[in-house]
């Protein structure tokens, strides 16, 4: 039974694997097309933005609290880039500018909550109307265009044939996935979440791992912001709308329990893959793109539910199984004694 | 002693609602006119109707974020209907009602009976309804930038007559005041509402069925949002499927400003009420006073972190002391 | 690894500890030390402020005045991981593990050092204690006493100075225990002190070097523990009257009923569930059941099952001849039982609604039917506060701001309040001071005086003998043992609610 449990938490992240090696199938026996190559380095490469925003998002969802701000970080970030990109700074001042101000938005979403005690949901909920409304101000609501062609090139450079921002996306994950479950304080993020007074009394300082965690979805969320400039090119007005929601549906789908505890940024990352598949492969069936919403709405709900209920069903399995353990135990100790 | 502190913050947000009506006014003295100030609602209304009921989901525990998807979802099907339908504008109102019903009902299902976060399914569920109401969109050939319009002159009087110089809208929603005030503070399905937030397992051994009563307040606000998607319609003259959807952050912020707690177990309509025309008068405020519409959502979002930073930070020390005492009594 | 061969260093000195929370006094100046190789024995009541003590101790809360004395060295205690690097460690009696990490990380987490090298002096460790404990398992998936090894380990890997255990038999089984002393004794041979928080007094002679008795936020005697018997202890931990006058007047009060001639009220035929099984009992109207067994005996799953909470899995409940088996909780309530929860926080109070709306939470339902009848509301909520001299500002002050045993008056009140022919009361007086404890006693007696059958659920033993018409011992989710009259004392019960009873008696 233990093993069964072991093994079921392990494979959160497989079932996510598996249904997006399915989901490449079904679209790729419709239309083989989808399978070539090509078209799925493009599908990969369409997917690394909401990559980024899904890591970013496990670190906060790890701690049990949630980030919906993180669309907005990317749009102001992406519009802080893209002006100064047009303005024409230095390259390296621009990345450190932009991943500055994602990490300036997380740390204020981390203070807020851990600091002044504000629900999370509460807090991101008005950084995002506080970002989206500033970078209306600073962009004055235009359009930031006629970016620089080196930045916008950058995204088409390849390694070995695999572009080459698939291949530091992959590094990253890799990175980050070892750090949160092999370094020391990479694991109190999941502690954090998994049982608040017992990180305290291991001394994990709770505060301060929750701000890292913002500031870490702060950074990610710039990041992102910086893939979309160079991938579209220019930044409008409603750059990373809605993004939030796709990456906690991806971090969701990859198995990272919105309960705290339980997840990884390797699931978040397929989620996020899966999340983006869904919507070139819908251009690949041929479905109107006005389906796409209803889709991933309904593919959302439909898996977050399985898995509750799923999870629900054995943990109630385990429990019965335990307390008739109890009773069973006894019948044994009384026909020996009998 | 809890009606009391309740009150205590009701009064300070009237306090703020003047407060903000007079720098307002000494902007711009236009602004005071009493025509302008009754008129004025039809440009949040759709925030302070959907406030009042997502408050008994946030007594509960739960918030819905789908909330907008349903506006935008009950417009398109009043439109369609009639437009492509053929039906009588007026007999798709129900219908509306019953699709802000069923969508809250889905959610609320799911929430109720899957142990599933509302955060979670109402996000689902956001995507879902603002999908369907594109693809309803789509299917029927209708252009979801155009919108559908051309709706008859006595549904568009809904939202923009009035009776004896009081606006519509005005009368709707202090109608639904009235109404939404009876229900949480006055039946016992409201007690059930406030009890269940505070403790479910407490009010299960009490022989509430929890579930229900959950599931129910999702009813009530998906068919609030309903009767902001007809209004807003109504106002417009037009069917569009994305009305409403940038309306979610003010909505809560409407709920969380009027006191009751994000966490649940707390919380009334009528600070809900106050605090939904303090949003929308700082929406439209800043609008009269020229000041452009994008300093708009940084104000709300100020004010939705200052007021809940605030009653924390009065709240926190009491809270504190009491968790510590749960924690030594167990 | 200072050892102190000076036997008059405390390891830990605790003098003159006040603490409170809000209004409420927990400790009043305690005074308590314990030196190298000594395990002393924590004994008092619920409430009494043992936890707190070891909390302070463990720099979890911080005291309001008093100081605190580790090696002689005065120390400011404000965060578990200061109180970590002095080698204190709190064995939680709920265990505060990750459910969803392996034993290992559980163990592992916090450590500076190299993890390998830890991770096999945990394997040592546990090869040397005897244990059997896989370190890749999930701790959710571990039993409560396995967690408190794992705990354990924790203090252990530590090398902690000084070990507070905190109830740790709680939920062990006798084997368990057995190894668990076997573990203090070598602990406290190489010089680890010991605060041992217990209730069993049986235990403090067993394995304890010092004994102090805390009740009401006071240590009332303290000393060597040869200095001391049984009964001696039981005098320290009895408050100066109440119920001591309640023990000597319980014999006029204890009744028998007659089972052949009486029809009983209740009914449990061959009932089975998950964590009970092959219940047969009768319950008579006039008279309290006791129902005694240690933690995971399966009572609550039974009270709750009757209740309408859990499955039934075979046999039937009825109640005034009607069948009510697997009915919903309103049903049952409806026919004429009511339940208080074993978890009064958990699952009884609505700590931020009034006492009036917490008061009238059952009988709403019938009071009206759509809008709330203010005046029949308040009616019931005067009449048992006056009834059960419940303390009070009034009627809509928040049950946040309620003592524990005030808290548990509105919910007895409560329960009431739907007019019930039986009651069940789980635990009814855990965690509530001596005072309110005596009022409850009183008001289960008026209720059997009035005709109420009512079945007491406790741990408390002691109140079991004190309170019981008859009791029935469960052992493993079954019945095991039945006591009427002169039987029902300290002894038989203990020893039947931990299955031994009939090896003693013969």
């Amino acid at each position: 039974m233990k093993r069964i449990l072991l093994k079921l938490a392990k494979m959160r992240e497989i079932s996510a694997i598996l249904f997006l090696i399915a989901l490449f199938l079904i679209i790729g026996i419709i239309n083989p097309i989808f399978l070539q190559g090509q078209n799925i380095m493009l599908t990969l490469k369409g997917s690394i933005m909401y990559v980024f925003l899904a890591a970013g998002m496990t670190f906060v969802i790890l701690t049990k609290e949630i980030d919906v701000s993180v669309g907005a970080i990317l749009g102001i970030s992406a519009a802080v880039a893209a002006t100064m990109l047009r303005n024409g700074n230095n390259i390296v001042l621009i990345l450190l500018v932009t991943l500055l101000v994602g990490a300036a938005a997380g740390f204020i979403n981390g203070f807020g909550v851990a600091k002044l005690g504000v629900p999370s949901i509460v807090m991101t909920l008005g950084t995002m109307g506080i970002l989206r409304g500033l970078m209306f101000i600073y962009t004055g609501g235009k359009w930031v265009e006629n970016l620089p062609d080196y930045f916008k090139k950058a995204s088409q450079v390849e390694f070995l044939g695999i572009n080459v921002f698939i291949l530091i996306t992959l590094t990253l994950i890799i990175m980050i996935q070892l750090y949160l479950s092999r370094a020391r304080k990479g694991r109190f993020f999941a502690a954090i979440g998994d049982n608040i007074e017992g990180a305290r009394l291991v001394g994990v300082p709770v505060n301060r791992m929750k701000i890292t965690a913002f500031i870490l979805a702060g950074i990610f969320s710039a990041l992102a912001g910086l893939v979309y400039v160079s991938q579209v090119g220019f930044v409008g007005n409603v750059a990373g709308s809605g993004a939030e929601m796709t990456a906690i549906a991806a971090c969701v789908l990859g198995g990272v329990s919105l309960q705290g505890g339980i997840g990884s940024v390797v699931g978040a990352a397929f989620g996020a893959i899966i999340m983006s598949s869904i919507n070139t492969g819908l251009v690949f069936l041929k479905v109107p793109a006005y389906w796409n919403n209803t889709i991933s709405g309904t593919l959302l709900i439909l898996i977050v539910v399985v898995d509750a209920l799923v999870q629900r069903h054995l943990s109630e399995k385990a429990k019965k199984q335990r307390l008739m353990a109890r009773t069973s135990f006894v019948k044994e100790d009384v026909t020996i004694e009998a | 002693m809890k009606l009391k502190k309740l009150l205590k913050w009701e009064t300070s947000l009237v306090v703020i609602l003047i407060l903000e009506l007079l720098i307002f006014g000494l902007i711009n003295p236009n602004f005071l006119r009493i025509s302008t100030l009754l008129y004025s609602i039809n440009d949040f209304i759709s925030i302070c109707i959907i406030a009042l009921f997502l408050t008994f989901v946030v007594i509960t525990g739960g918030i819905d974020i789908s909330v907008g998807s349903i506006i935008g979802l009950t417009s398109i099907v009043i439109g369609v209907l009639w437009k492509l339908g053929g039906m009588n504008i007026w007999l798709t109102l129900p219908i509306a009602l019953l699709v802000g019903a069923a969508c809250g009902a889905f959610s609320g299902f799911l929430i109720a009976f899957t142990g599933v976060q509302a955060m979670v399914v109402t996000l689902g569920g956001m995507l879902l309804y603002s999908g369907l109401s594109l693809v309803i969109m789509g299917v029927s050939g209708a252009s979801a930038f155009e919108g559908i319009s051309g709706m008859p002159d006595s549904f568009v009087q809904l939202a923009n007559g009035s009776v004896m110089g009081i606006p519509n809208p005005f009368i709707l929603f202090f109608i639904l005041i009235v109404l939404s005030y009876l229900i949480l503070h006055k039946t016992k399905y409201g007690r059930y509402i406030f009890l269940t937030g505070i403790n479910k397992n407490s009010a299960k051994y009490c022989g509430v069925h929890t579930k229900w009563i959950i599931m129910s307040t999702y009813i009530l606000s998906g068919m609030s949002a309903a009767v902001a998607g007809i209004i807003l319609t109504s106002y417009l003259g037009s069917s569009r499927p994305d009305l409403g959807s940038e309306m979610t952050l003010s909505i809560v912020t409407a709920v969380v400003l009027g006191g009751t707690a994000i966490t649940g177990g707390k919380g009334g309509v009528i600070g809900t009420a106050v605090a939904s025309v303090i949003v929308g008068m700082m929406r439209f405020g800043l609008q009269m006073a020229g000041i452009s519409t994008q300093y708009i959502s940084v104000a709300i979002g100020l004010l939705l972190i200052i007021a809940v930073a605030l009653r924390n930070a009065a709240g926190k020390d009491a809270f504190r002391r009491v968790i510590q005492k749960n924690k030594l009594k167990a | 690894m200072t050892d102190h061969h000076n036997k008059k260093i405390p390891l830990v000195r605790l003098e003159n500890i006040y603490k409170s929370f809000s209004s409420n006094l927990v400790l009043k100046g305690v005074c308590l030390e314990v030196h190298t190789s000594e395990v002393v024995a924590l004994i008092g009541g619920n409430g009494a402020g043992k936890s707190t003590l070891m909390k302070i101790l463990m720099g979890i809360y911080t005291p309001n005045s008093g100081t605190i004395e580790i090696n002689g060295e005065k120390m400011n205690l404000n965060n578990p991981s200061i109180a970590h690097s002095q080698g204190i460690y709190l064995v939680p009696q709920e265990p505060m593990l990750f459910p969803n990490m392996t034993v290992e990380e559980n163990i592992l987490i916090g450590f500076n050092t190299n993890q390998a090298e830890l991770k096999e002096k945990v394997e040592q460790l546990i090869k040397r204690l005897g244990w059997s404990l896989s370190l890749s398992r999930l701790a959710n998936t571990l039993s409560i006493a396995e967690q408190q090894l794992v705990e354990i380990l924790r203090g252990l890997l530590r090398e902690a100075k000084v070990l507070i255990l905190d109830e740790p038999t709680s939920a062990l089984t006798f084997a368990e225990i057995k190894s668990l002393f076997q573990l203090i004794k070598e602990l406290k041979s190489e010089g680890v002190g010991i605060f041992y928080i217990t209730h069993r007094l049986s235990e403090v002679f067993e394995i304890a070097t010092d004994v102090a008795i805390l009740r009401d936020g006071i240590v009332t005697l303290k000393g060597p523990v040869n200095d001391f018997d049984e009964a001696r202890l039981i005098q320290g931990l009895l408050p100066p009257q109440t119920v001591t006058k309640e023990i000597d007047t319980r014999e006029d009060v204890k009744k028998t009923v007659d089972t052949d001639k009486t029809q009983p009220i209740m009914e449990i035929k061959d009932y089975s569930g998950y964590g009970f099984n092959s219940i047969n009992l009768n319950v008579y109207p006039g008279e309290i059941l006791g129902i005694a067994g240690v933690v995971g005996a399966g009572r609550t799953e039974l009270a709750e099952a009757i209740f309408g909470l859990g499955d039934v899995t075979g046999g039937k409940i009825l109640l005034d001849n009607e069948d009510i088996t697997g009915k919903q909780v309103s049903e049952v309530i409806k026919k004429g039982l009511n339940y208080i929860p074993e978890d009064r926080y958990l699952n009884g109070v609505f700590t931020l609604a009034d006492v009036k709306s917490n008061m009238t939470a059952s009988v709403l339902k019938w009071l009206s039917k759509v809008f709330l009848h203010s005046r029949k509301e308040k009616d019931i909520t005067q009449r048992y506060i006056k009834e059960f001299r419940i303390k009070v500002t009034g009627q809509d002050q928040t049950m946040k701001s309620l003592s524990g045993g005030n808290q548990q008056k509105v919910i007895i009140s409560r329960i009431l309040s739907t007019d019930p022919k039986v009651v069940i009361l789980d635990e009814p007086t855990r965690g509530i001071d001596a005072g309110a404890r005596g009022d409850v006693y009183r008001i289960i007696h008026e209720l059997k005086n009035k005709g109420l059958a009512v079945l007491l659920i406790s741990s408390d033993l002691e109140e079991v003998v004190l309170l019981s018409d008859r009791v029935v011992t469960m052992y493993h989710g079954r019945i095991n043992h039945r006591f009427a009259g002169s039987d029902i004392n300290l002894d038989h019960l203990m020893a039947a609610s931990f299955g031994v009873y009939e090896d003693r008696g013969k």
